[in-house]
């Protein structure tokens, strides 16, 4: 979604429009904007299903009631010495923030794929370049969500907790 | 006893998921600044696509789409895209040719498309590229002219050609939406000739490259050919639905 998403950004970039910031190409896939659209329109159907079979599986098994964050953990953000405790406390902000992030993502990306059908979405934003902005935001967000979770596992585990997943 | 040991095979779970693991990466990064089979991932997702998108427009075929005000309008934001050069036409000796499966083919002048009733809209004009522009239009309804034409129980889609050879097709229930329109006027004034004068396809529930410029023909047919646009027939989407 990412890349793909890239290369559409690229055939008029968000930030000032074709003189405007352009990414590398080698970010991109699809190799031109009919390509990059196939690839964006192809992904989003096992992003979005993939997202919506999670949230299914977090309201079944119930999770959601203790897998996120919550009171106690901006508790210990404050008062805990225990550097476990505060990890954790980090580790449920990021999974629970990253929840929005997609979340807004689908909501976005629909509001552009199909303005005249639910136009109240890119009132809901104020106006159409407000709607790109926010769309193009989930690329830096969710790199940010990345490094975070990669470090804080790192922190938790090092090296032998990522190996771990491998051999 | 045992001098000789054959080793195991059998891959475990951990090396399988390994050597998926490194297939995989290999698999997304060479798609890096790549095609990577970008015409088999519209193959496969594009008839899903196009199915859910004439799915919801035929929810509520003639449901208009919201309207701006006057002040909203950005003359600036509106970009000039032509697959190649900008026509000359000669105004009198211009005709809307309306042929195809229907019972009166036409051949109309500039001056008896501008007797039809003229209607006018503040639309949000979307380009493939990702821009968008709050445009006036302002002309003939096509399903006006397609009812002029008396097209016969089986039409389906309309073609239309311009006089840069540019071509395009749609789905008949798009043609017929009470805002796509036949626009000889932009912001007020009589519509630019790099906006394709003397008529243009102007609509909110197409993307702009299906809203041809300098209309001269439009086929009222039955069947899709194997030539369904410029832009279409290099591989972006038919559809196109907004």
């Amino acid at each position: 979604m990412l890349t793909s998403g890239i290369q559409i950004y690229n055939a008029n970039p968000v930030f000032g429009g074709r003189a405007g910031l352009h990414i590398p190409p080698i970010f991109a896939l699809g190799g031109w904007l009919a390509g990059g659209r196939h690839w964006h329109f192809a992904a989003m159907w096992v992003f979005s299903l993939n997202l919506l079979w999670y949230g299914i599986f977090v309201l079944v098994t119930r999770r959601w009631r203790h897998r996120y964050v919550g009171l106690l953990d901006i508790k210990a953000l404050q008062k805990s010495q225990n550097p476990k405790r505060l990890t954790f406390a980090w580790h449920r902000i990021a999974y629970t923030s990253i929840i929005p992030i997609l979340l807004f993502a689908i909501f976005t990306g629909i509001g552009m794929y199909k303005p005249a059908q639910f136009p109240w979405i890119v009132d809901f934003f104020g106006s159409w370049q407000a709607l790109r902005i926010v769309h193009f935001a989930t690329v830096p967000l969710v790199l940010i969500f990345a490094l975070v979770h990669s470090y804080l596992a790192r922190k938790v585990g090092g090296t032998e907790f990522t190996e771990s997943m491998f051999w | 006893m045992g001098l000789i040991h054959t080793p195991s095979l059998k891959l475990t779970r951990r090396q399988f998921l390994t050597i998926s693991g490194i297939s995989g990466a290999s698999l997304l990064l060479s798609g890096c600044g790549s095609p990577l089979f970008e015409d088999v991932a519209g193959a496969i997702s594009e008839p899903l696509n196009q199915k859910v998108e004439s799915f919801i427009f035929g929810l509520k075929p003639q449901k208009l789409v919201p309207e701006f005000s006057v002040s909203e309008i950005d003359n600036k934001a509106l970009i000039v895209n032509t697959f190649r050069n900008t026509p000359i036409i000669d105004i009198e000796n211009y005709r809307l040719v309306v042929d195809g499966d229907v019972n009166n083919p036409l051949s109309l002048s500039m001056a008896e498309i501008q007797k039809l009733p003229l209607t006018s809209m503040i639309i949000r004009h979307v380009c493939v590229e990702g821009w968008a522009a709050i445009v006036q239009w302002a002309g003939v309804r096509l399903r006006d002219i397609i009812a002029l034409a008396q097209p016969k129980e089986t039409v389906k889609y309309a073609y239309f050609i311009s006089a840069d050879k540019y071509y395009s097709s749609w789905d008949i229930a798009s043609s017929v939406h009470p805002q796509t329109l036949l626009a000889y006027q932009k912001n007020g004034e009589p519509l630019p000739i790099d906006n394709g004068a003397p008529l243009r396809l102007a609509s909110p529930v197409k993307l702009g490259y299906k809203q041809s410029k300098w209309v001269t023909q439009i086929s009222l047919v039955s069947n899709l050919s194997r030539y369904k646009g410029y832009w279409e027939d290099q591989g972006y989407e038919w559809f196109a639905g907004l």
